[in-house]
């Protein structure tokens, strides 16, 4: 009986599909990518919160204007930590102290005449101010939220309207709260409308695109990479010694002209496959530009990123730089990954982030010689439960969707050392006597490539070691 | 660079070894247009210092022992606002969402509450639920009370009809668009009182008091004052222990729920109650005025105990309401702060201070301050609020400063305002700490939110003791940042 009876559930049986033991042979998977159960305390967020927050909101150098009563924008500035290099100035000789898109909230911050009456004008008026304002912006991206798609606004009109005044590019994505079952929804809201309009700006102003004469043999774009803590760092350059160059990344610290070339890559190599192969598969059926699924995250991995990118490119010289490269960093990082693989080895582990993360991560975590005895995603699709299934033992507890009762009962079910989750949960189940780790944002990245995982390992290692789970633990 | 290092440390990788270069987007610094720094002049809203209303319904329900907010809306406003709580409070919040999707936003939000509501006893048995309303649906018009009415129906048909006594309903209208949060937490005071409250004819003792979106730090504060006064009291939506929960090793049973909270029998004897105090007008005034107008319990408005004056003035009034004197206890307090004042008077004359935070914290700062011998600058009331301009005003009056008093405006017209006279100190929260350090001047964190300083939501601000505290903290600020060592040695 592969379907778990969680004591939370026995009122709500609809929720028994969604929580599973994984079996022998493998065959069964979650419900997944369904609405929430009413009444749950859940941890999903809103379309809104994934188009804004995570896949527009990396973008460094537009205003990220929020079209909504106040709460909408105010929650979305500066709370992840997508970072950037792009900078404005604060005053003279003193640039501002947090990267362009983090650093202000841009809002038209409804009121109730305006829900009455209607709030096209307003944001209009509104991104004429914050375009004389931020003079260093390149454009404006534009977000809908419950509020002001209920009201029926039309912002992709604005968004014309206003990108032919200033003479800059705007971008409007409509993702209103309740739209789809899960942030997921808001990714793909993102993705689809990003390219239609990107279509038609490269259609009417050609100059926007690469020129041939400075396209390169070996150009590619890291699609689903946010630039979390700065997770391009230990990436990028990889890459760039084997000979391949990134015009950009879809969307961690990009720049709007980066962006707008997207299309002129001659390969796009996809990290985060959940939020962002939309993007690369309407690249490859609008331009043939065929997308690669990769992970960043963990030895074994990013290696095998690294080899298949060169591989496709057929180089042989490539090939051989990669697998150089290859060397030259597990020399760097051996003696630190061992002696965490050495302090690590056997411990329980159990992964609760959005969806690709998971199964990425059930890998990396073999590097660390870590046992995964619980996958919980958040919005998951079924190919991501098929591959976090593929990569776990059986008996390992995969949930779907979960609230907060049963992440509390896989706690007590599966008794982890640690719950590598998010900013909410880790308060939660830190108050079990389990250690925690910020997986979304992280404690202190990068994590990503072969040294982020040097990070990753002190972190998770940090959280394992720390003597207040001993002492908590003792009778006084 | 990172991948120039030769091996990896165990430690990690090192910031510095990240090497970021900011780039500038534009080549020097372009000033906005004189016409556009002033929000009455302009339409976009940059970088608010206040944030939606149904956070403060959820902020005051998370105050009440076994509560839980059930939010009747989508799922981003739960997920958004717990987030929020975990970052200031470092604690789980309990909040659960009728999730809204499309079906809800075209035919209504019914099935949602009625289906979210009975799902939400059968697993928590809790002994409150306030139902939270949020813009979407506000607009859809979802008719809550009948709604409830229908989901109390059937939730009498499936569990019985102790249902009724077993969980209280409070229904509390939130729409962000119609204010910030701290209306939502004055809206929660009055749907609460008015909800539950009943005169039972037999009159208590008990003096009930509205904290307002103080932290769980300020609120024990006031309890061990209070309690020193041998005062018989009761604190509404009290988070300071829902919201700072020991670590005890693995609960003895799930679901997790935070010890503490206001029980609910206290809000249905409030009709009984000998006065009540809002000691955070612009979040909690309502209640008050509805228990005065609806059971004639004497009702009393008060500025946040912020300050010697803030804090004799709440006492003084306890103290004639109840007919104690002021006990020596709370004189020796009161001389305390007043010794810290007179031993730092030379850190603090003359020193010039911007302010920027929710209204009754601001209003309080504000006569603290003054009486420190400082000098307001540039006032931020994040919420526009006539009372505590009001006050801000009367206070600087006294003291004969005019400081620039922003009360309908945005953080951008305030920084701006400070990058032309850079203070020698800033109180404000966590959203203050770019202007801190591009104008190089200390912040001293206090008020909502407070995010990137850990242990702060324990450290009180009101009342003597905390009085002494905050002064401490600005003090130590001011140190820090202008004085060499050298002249810090006595």
């Amino acid at each position: 009986m592969p379907v778990v009876q969680l004591k939370c559930n026995l009122c709500i049986p609809e929720r028994n599909k969604h929580t599973i033991v994984v079996d022998e042979d493998k065959s069964t998977l979650p419900k997944c990518n369904a609405p929430t159960v009413p009444g749950d305390l859940t941890e999903r967020g809103c379309a809104y919160a994934g188009a804004r927050g995570v896949v527009g909101g990396p973008v460094v150098d537009v205003i990220q204007m929020v079209h909504a009563p106040v709460g909408c924008a105010y929650y979305t500035w500066g709370s992840r930590r997508h970072l950037g290099d792009g900078y404005n100035w604060a005053m003279p000789g003193v640039l501002e102290n947090e990267a362009n898109h983090r650093r202000h909230c841009y809002c038209t911050d409804m009121q109730e005449k305006d829900v009455v009456f209607g709030g096209m004008d307003k944001l209009k008026k509104a991104l004429l101010d914050a375009f004389e304002i931020n003079k260093g912006a390149k454009g404006a991206f534009i977000y809908t939220t419950c509020t002001t798609a209920l009201i029926g606004d039309d912002v992709g009109l604005v968004a014309k309207e206003v990108s032919k005044e200033v003479g800059k590019p705007v971008f409007a994505c409509s993702a209103p709260g309740f739209c789809g079952v899960s942030q997921s929804k808001g990714h793909h809201e993102f993705n689809f409308q990003f390219y239609k309009w990107l279509m038609k700006l490269r259609e009417e102003h050609p100059e926007v695109c690469l020129k041939e004469e400075d396209k390169t043999p070996y150009d590619i774009n890291l699609i689903g990479e946010y630039n979390i803590d700065w997770d391009l760092l230990p990436v990028k350059p990889l890459f760039e010694k084997i000979g391949i160059r990134v015009l950009t990344a879809f969307t961690g610290n990009a720049y709007l002209d980066d962006l707008l070339r997207l299309p002129d890559a001659k390969l796009n190599v996809v990290h985060c496959q959940r939020s962002a192969t939309y993007i690369a598969e309407l690249i490859k059926q609008g331009f043939d530009v065929p997308y690669s699924r990769v992970s960043f995250f963990g030895i074994q991995q990013t290696a095998k990123a690294l080899r298949e990118t060169a591989a496709f490119f057929g180089d042989e010289a490539m090939m051989k730089k990669a697998e150089e490269v290859i060397q030259e960093e597990l020399d760097a990082v051996t003696p630190a990954l061992d002696w965490y693989r050495e302090r690590l080895k056997g411990k329980k582990l159990a992964i609760y982030v959005g969806g690709p993360r998971v199964w990425h991560w059930i890998k990396a975590m073999e590097d660390l010689g870590m046992e995964v005895v619980a996958c919980l995603t958040t919005f998951g699709h079924t190919d991501d439960y098929q591959k976090i299934v593929e990569r776990v033992k059986p008996g390992t507890l995969v949930i779907d969707n979960p609230n907060e009762f049963e992440i509390e009962e896989m706690i007590e079910k599966t008794q982890p050392d640690l719950f590598l989750t998010g900013l909410k949960e880790k308060y939660l189940v830190r108050k079990f006597g389990v250690a925690t780790l910020n997986s979304h944002s992280y404690e202190c990245g990068p994590y990503s490539g072969f040294r982020g995982l040097v990070n990753f390992a002190r972190d998770i290692y940090q959280a394992v070691a720390a003597p207040v789970w001993k002492i908590a633990q003792e009778e006084f | 660079m990172i991948t120039e290092i030769k091996q990896i440390p165990v430690e990690g990788v090192k910031y510095k070894h990240l090497g970021i270069e900011k780039k500038p987007l534009t080549p020097e610094y372009v000033p906005p247009p004189e016409e556009l720094v002033s929000k009455e002049k302009r339409t976009v809203c940059i970088d608010p210092s206040r944030t939606c209303m149904p956070i403060g319904a959820m902020w005051a329900t998370l105050g009440v022992n076994r509560a839980i907010p059930f939010v009747q809306g989508a799922q981003g406003c739960t997920t958004y606002v717990r987030y929020t709580f975990a970052r200031v409070f470092r604690e789980p919040a309990l909040i659960a969402n009728a999730s809204f999707h499309e079906d809800a936003a075209v035919f209504g939000g019914s099935k949602n509450l009625i289906h979210g509501l009975r799902n939400l006893v059968c697993r928590y048995q809790p002994s409150l639920i306030s139902i939270v309303t949020t813009c979407s649906s506000e607009i859809i018009g979802d008719d809550i009370q009948g709604f409830l009415y229908e989901a109390l129906d059937e939730m009498e048909a499936e569990m019985g009809p102790e249902i009724h006594d077993m969980v209280k309903f409070v229904i509390v209208n939130t729409p962000s668009f119609a204010g910030s949060h701290v209306e939502g937490y004055n809206r929660a005071s009055q749907a609460f009182l008015k909800t539950l409250a009943k005169k039972s004819g037999q009159d208590s003792r008990d003096i009930y008091f509205i904290p307002g979106q103080m932290s769980t730090g300020d609120i024990r504060e006031l309890k061990r004052m209070f309690s020193t006064m041998n005062l018989p009291f009761k604190m509404l939506f009290d988070i300071s222990d829902t919201l700072d929960c020991p670590l005890t090793g693995m609960p003895k049973s799930v679901p997790y729920y935070p010890p503490g909270g206001t029980q609910v029998s206290d809000f249905v004897r409030a009709g009984d109650a000998e006065a009540i105090y809002s000691i955070s007008p612009a979040a909690g005034s309502a209640g008050v005025k509805w228990l005065e107008k609806r059971y004639k319990v004497p009702g009393f408005i008060n500025t946040m105990p912020i300050g010697v004056k803030n804090t004799d003035k709440l006492i003084k009034s306890i103290s004639e309401t109840t007919g104690r004197s002021i006990s020596d206890e709370i004189r020796w307090e009161r001389g305390i702060l007043l010794d810290a004042m007179a031993d730092c008077l030379h850190y603090t004359m003359g020193k010039r201070v911007a302010i920027c935070g929710d209204p009754d914290f601001v209003s309080a700062a504000t006569g603290f301050v003054c009486e420190l011998g400082m000098i307001p600058t540039a006032i931020l009331i994040g919420t526009k609020n006539d009372l505590a301009a009001e006050t801000i005003k009367d206070v600087c009056d006294e003291y004969d400063h005019s400081p620039l008093i922003l009360n309908d405006s945005d953080q951008f017209e305030w920084e701006y305002a400070l990058k032309n006279d850079a203070p020698d100190v800033i109180l404000g929260h966590s959203k203050c700490v770019n202007i801190s350090k591009e104008i190089r001047t200390p912040l001293v964190r206090f008020g909502f939110p407070v995010y990137d300083r850990v242990g702060l939501q324990r450290e009180p601000v009101v009342g003597y003791l905390g009085g002494e505290r905050f002064l401490s903290r600005i003090i130590n600020a001011i140190l820090d940042h202008h004085y060499p060592d050298d002249r810090v040695h006595q």
